[in-house]
Formats: structure tokens, C-alpha cells, sequence
């Protein structure tokens, strides 16, 4: 199989409102897929979707051709969610060889010592989580997000709230984990970083698909040099 | 069993065992038991003679304007009025002075002087009067009708079952009553830690990170399993300094009197452990099915009142379990789901309730807890990434 994300058909209603019409899409395997749109378009609702958070309306949202389980370990996904947050009170080494043994890795306070090492927190293993400052708790986010070498990794606006320091870190792993075969689903508003990172992009307006695609052509079939000039001009006329 | 639900439970059970406030609570109880026991061994009444006698060294006084004082008393007995007694006291001719009135018959009673010695609660000097007197009186009567008149005799109770054997309802009843007791504190210490294990992961904005690793079902069964572990940590550390106490007072004509006729019958004890499992779980479904529907442990507080009240509301119509014949209440008690556990274990130690009601019973309390446990995982999932504050629909403002 080509595509480790096929979304076919999706539909999503919270009451009468509909949020998503219609939207199909897929991800290949080892590629880097922009989620793109403003606000309210329906980005993290179809995050969600996928990784079993809602049940669609209707349609399908498969994961490597199957519902997302995720105690099923063929399938290991990362998940940065747009809403962070961590157990204040444990200990960063406890949190991260709980998340490590429920992703099932086979020595997770090893992983999470290297890890720590890597990112200069290996003085603050024992430290309560609380007591770390704000992109410290970041470094662990992103710890946990990519244990476990998974195959699919899901950034729902990674950079939002980064230092830059911290960003730097972020772009080399996700070039780390990209290199090793990872497919890479970005959800971010700075289209700068979509156009370096991404292969392939889809624009969602008020829960349907404008434009997908290979960003080259997406860029001809606007007539736009930029992807921020054709954000502007799908999404420009909601601010008027 | 999951392996991820014990992987969840073994993270929960190690964080609690690892905080001192855990272990603050968890040995309160025990502390203030032992604070109590300390404080009534040093100044209780165990220590205080209630009846103390007349010893060497205390110089006593009586004036007996009754007359009923024989003359084997009369080295006690003084010539003058009250008020000389009075004056022989605050002078410390005497230590201790009764006047006995013209119509002590009638009235009943004797004026008692001493010099005090502060709050003199646990003072019952006074009483030695009252040894004088009934000396007084057994030396004008028959012994027997000196243990006829103070009563000072046991009366040993042997009750009969209808079909005429041995009935012992105190044995009967005392294991079924302390796991009721058990079951009282876990409802009163686990209501609030069952409800900020299931609110912890909205209140931190966690819930889409976990529930993305592993199952609302695996996780919710892991924080009950370590809900379960952490009541029997707190079970064992109550009771353990409790048995050790009762093993001290072993000799105690009470706790001698319970502890000899205690029945063990196996099946009843299973029956009755069977039943506390399935109602801990039936507890812990509630609270955790209250705690998904909201996003803070505060939201929640003011949902989990009125459960532990219908849990608990059998305790206020303790009356109404004592009767051998149990009426309409007891029976809707009995049979209303969240009022059952507590109902059910009433009745059994009162014996007031045979197999086939226990048995269903006992059944009803367990499908009911596992309703209410899917339905929790339900509601669980469904509001994982709900953060706001829930408000039933007709609080809402139109």
C-alpha cells in the first residue's frame, strides 16, 4: 500500500452544523503533507477524526488501511496536539517512560534519557513538570510525540508557542524522522515552512477542499509565485 | 487483563504511593485513633476509679440528719449542722463532707463538700458515699437480697431460632458489618480521588495525547484497578492498627463478648466480599461516570454529593433494618441501585435477608456497575476534549 492516510468521503456534524462536507484526501507513505486553512476550517476536526477522537458523520478515515487503534502497535503515530499539556506533578522522567511504555517501547527510560541528553534536560529528570519552564515542557512534548520511531507523525501547529531554539530542534527532527521514512502530516499557518517542508498540501475552507496537491501545481493552477498569495486569496475575503 | 490497563494502573498506584500527602491522609485515620486510645489510656476512664473507696490518708465526715446510718458507721458520723461540716471542710479538719437531709427518702439526695481541684471531671469521690451507704444497707438485709437489690449480677442470653438451635445474631452480623464499615470509608475517602483521576487528563489538556496512545476503555479500567489498590493500601493501613488494638483488649469483657462469638461461615463471608467488590465498582463507575461528564474535579463536586448521599441514605434509616420483618422503604432501599450495596449489607448482618434476595440483589448491583462503567467509557471518550464546564441543558441559557 502507497498510502498510509486515506480519507475518503468524510462528512462531520456537531448537531445540525456541518463542518465537513465531502472531504477526501490520502498521504503517502514517507511524504510530508501540509493540512492546511484559517481558523474553523476543519483541520483539527479531521485530525481528530483519524485518530478515533470523533466518530465521523459518515465516511472513512483509515490509518495504514485500517480504523486507527491506538493500542496497535503495527501502526506507531505520533500525535502533537494543538491543545498541550502534560501531568504537572510527576517527574519528567516518570511522564516520559509512561507515555514510553504505553507506546511499547522495550526500554523506555533509556529512550528517554538519550532523548533528554540530546535536548539538554538531563539535569531535570527528576524535576516536577510544573517546575520546568514553558519551552522546556515543549522539548518534552516532542519527546513523547516521537517515541518509538512512528510511522506516521501529526503536528497539529508545532511552532505555535516555540522559541526559536526550540523550532530549530523541532525542523531537525522532523528532517530526522523524515529521512528514516516517517510520513509527516504539518498542520501550521506559516506557509514558509509549508513550502520548504512539504511535498504535497490541501487547503480546507469551511470544512471543504480548495486546493490539493503538489504545491508546484497548486501554485499553477492559482497563477500565484506563493502559497501565502494564494492563502490570501481563498481565505483573504473571511477578515472583510 | 489489558496490559496496557496494568501499565495505567502500575503509573497511578506508583505517583499516589510516591506523594505525602497520600500518605498524610492514608495514616490520619490511624494516628487519630491511636491519639484517641492514647488519650484514653492516659486519661480515661479506664483509669479512673468510678467507685473509689475510702483509703488511709483521706479524713471523711457525715452528718446523718436522716438517721439511717447503723451504728457500724458511726466513726464517720459528726455532731454539728451542715454548716459546721462546711466550716470543718475550708478549714481541712476533712477532706471530704456529706450532709444527708431530713428527707433524703423523698428527695434523694446529699449535699457533697470538698475542696476542688480544678475542672475535676474524672473526680467521682463523692461515690464513696454511696459505697458507705449500700454497706450500711447489706449489713441490715439477706446477701441475696443485697444481689437481688444492686442488680449486681449477669444474665446469660441464649437465644433460639424458630427451629430451635442456638441462635447467635452478634456473631452472624460482625463480618458483614465491618466490611459495611469498610465499604463507609472507601466511599468517604475515594469519592474525590476517583473523580480527579478521571478529570486530571482535561484539567491538564493531556486528554488527546493519551487517548491517542492508548484506549478511554484501557485507561479508565487502569485507574480503577489502581483506585482498587491504593483503597486496599488504605484498607490494610486502617485496619491493621485497629486488629492490633482489639488483640491489646482481648481481655475486655466487651470486645472478649464479640470476639468469642464470631461465626465464620465461609459462604456468607464470600457472599458478603463478593458484594463489597461489586459495589466498589458500582461506586467507582458513578464517580468516574460523573467526573467524564465534566471538565474540572470543581464541575464535579457538585454532582458527586447527591450520589454519595443515595449511597449512603440506608445509614439514615438505621431504625428500620432492625426490624425482623423488613417494611416498604427497607425493601425500596433494598432494590433502588445506588442505596443498594449499603442496604444489602444492613440486612445481612441483621440477618434479615435470605439467599435468593441477596442473590438478586447481588446481581442487580453488578450488572448495574457494569452499565454505569460503559457508560462512563462512553461518556469518557466522548467529552475527553471537551473542556468546557458542563451544565445540563435545562440550566442553560436560552
Amino acid at each position: 500500500m502507497k498510502n498510509i492516510v486515506e480519507v475518503k468521503n468524510f462528512k462531520m456534524k456537531f448537531g445540525n452544523k456541518t463542518v465537513i462536507s465531502n472531504l477526501s484526501f490520502e498521504v503517502k507513505k514517507g511524504e510530508i503533507f501540509g493540512l492546511l486553512g484559517s481558523n474553523g476550517s476543519g483541520k483539527t476536526t479531521t485530525l481528530r477524526a483519524l485518530l478515533g477522537l470523533y466518530t465521523p458523520t459518515e465516511g472513512e478515515l483509515l490509518i495504514d488501511g485500517k480504523k486507527y487503534n491506538p493500542e496497535d502497535s503495527s501502526v506507531i503515530v505520533g500525535y502533537l496536539p494543538e491543545e498541550r499539556g502534560l501531568y504537572r506533578k510527576e517527574t519528567v522522567i516518570d511522564t516520559m517512560t509512561y507515555f514510553g511504555e504505553l507506546k511499547g517501547l522495550k526500554d523506555p527510560k533509556e529512550w528517554s534519557l538519550k532523548y533528554l541528553k540530546r535536548v539538554g534536560l538531563l539535569d531535570k529528570i527528576n524535576e516536577k513538570i510544573e517546575k520546568l519552564s514553558g519551552g522546556q515542557q515543549q522539548k518534552i512534548q516532542l519527546g513523547i510525540t516521537i517515541m518509538g520511531n512512528p510511522k506516521l507523525l501529526i503536528l497539529d501547529e508545532p511552532t505555535k508557542g516555540f522559541d526559536p531554539m526550540n523550532r530549530k530542534l523541532l525542523m531537525e527532527i522532523i528532517d530526522e524522522l523524515h529521512q528514516k521514512g516517517t510520513a509527516i502530516i504539518l498542520i501550521t499557518h506559516y506557509m514558509d515552512e509549508v513550502e520548504k517542508l512539504c511535498d504535497r498540501v490541501i487547503l480546507l475552507k469551511d470544512g471543504k477542499a480548495r486546493a490539493y496537491g503538489k504545491i508546484s501545481d497548486i501554485k499553477k493552477e492559482f497563477g500565484k509565485k506563493s502559497l501565502d498569495q494564494i492563502f490570501v486569496e481563498i481565505y483573504g475575503g473571511e477578515n472583510e | 487483563m489489558s496490559n496496557v490497563a496494568l501499565k495505567v494502573a502500575k503509573f497511578e498506584v506508583l505517583r499516589q504511593l510516591k506523594k505525602p500527602a497520600f500518605w498524610a491522609a492514608i495514616l490520619l485515620m490511624p494516628l487519630l485513633i491511636g491519639f484517641i486510645y492514647f488519650i484514653s489510656f492516659t486519661f480515661g476512664t479506664e483509669n479512673v476509679d468510678m467507685n473509689p473507696t475510702l483509703d488511709e490518708n483521706t479524713k471523711m465526715a457525715i452528718t446523718d440528719d436522716a438517721g439511717i446510718l447503723g451504728p457500724e458507721m458511726s466513726q464517720y458520723v459528726i455532731n454539728g449542722d451542715k454548716e459546721y461540716g462546711v466550716e470543718m471542710v475550708k478549714n481541712g479538719e476533712v477532706d471530704l463532707y456529706f450532709h444527708i437531709p431530713k428527707d433524703f427518702v423523698e428527695n434523694k439526695k446529699v449535699d457533697f463538700y470538698h475542696i476542688s481541684e480544678g475542672l475535676d471531671i474524672f473526680n467521682f469521690d463523692g461515690n464513696i458515699l454511696k459505697g458507705i451507704l449500700a454497706q450500711n444497707a447489706a449489713m441490715k438485709v439477706d446477701p441475696a437480697d443485697v444481689v437481688a437489690l444492686t442488680g449486681n449480677f449477669e444474665i446469660v442470653d441464649n437465644k433460639l431460632t424458630a427451629s430451635g438451635e442456638n441462635e447467635n445474631a452478634l456473631g452472624k452480623a460482625v463480618i458483614p458489618i465491618a466490611i459495611l464499615v469498610v465499604f463507609f470509608m472507601f466511599i468517604a475517602l475515594f469519592g474525590n480521588r476517583f473523580l480527579m483521576a478521571t478529570v486530571e487528563e482535561k484539567e491538564n489538556r493531556i486528554s488527546e495525547m493519551i487517548l491517542t496512545t492508548v484506549s478511554s476503555k484501557h485507561l479508565i479500567i487502569g485507574k480503577i484497578i489502581a483506585m482498587m489498590v491504593l483503597g486496599l493500601v488504605q484498607i490494610v493501613t486502617f485496619v491493621v492498627p485497629v486488629l492490633i488494638l482489639v488483640f491489646l483488649n482481648r481481655e475486655n469483657p466487651m470486645i472478649s463478648t464479640i470476639l468469642s462469638s464470631i461465626e465464620i461461615d465461609p459462604v456468607t463471608i464470600a457472599m458478603n466480599i463478593i458484594l463489597f467488590i461489586a459495589s466498589v465498582f458500582l461506586y467507582a463507575g458513578t464517580c468516574i461516570f460523573i467526573g467524564s461528564l465534566v471538565s474540572t474535579a470543581r464541575d464535579a463536586s457538585s454532582f458527586i454529593g447527591p450520589a454519595i448521599i443515595a449511597m449512603v441514605f440506608p445509614l439514615y434509616f438505621m431504625q428500620l433494618f432492625f426490624a425482623p420483618e423488613p417494611g416498604a422503604i427497607v425493601y425500596f432501599l433494598t432494590y433502588f441501585p445506588l442505596s443498594a450495596p449499603i442496604a444489602l449489607m444492613l440486612r445481612s448482618g441483621f440477618g434479615t435477608l435470605g439467599t435468593v434476595e441477596f442473590l438478586i440483589g447481588l446481581a442487580e448491583v453488578s450488572v448495574c456497575a457494569i452499565i454505569v462503567i460503559r457508560l462512563a467509557v462512553a461518556t469518557f471518550q466522548k467529552n475527553a476534549i471537551n473542556f468546557e464546564t458542563f451544565r445540563p441543558k435545562f440550566l442553560k441559557r436560552r
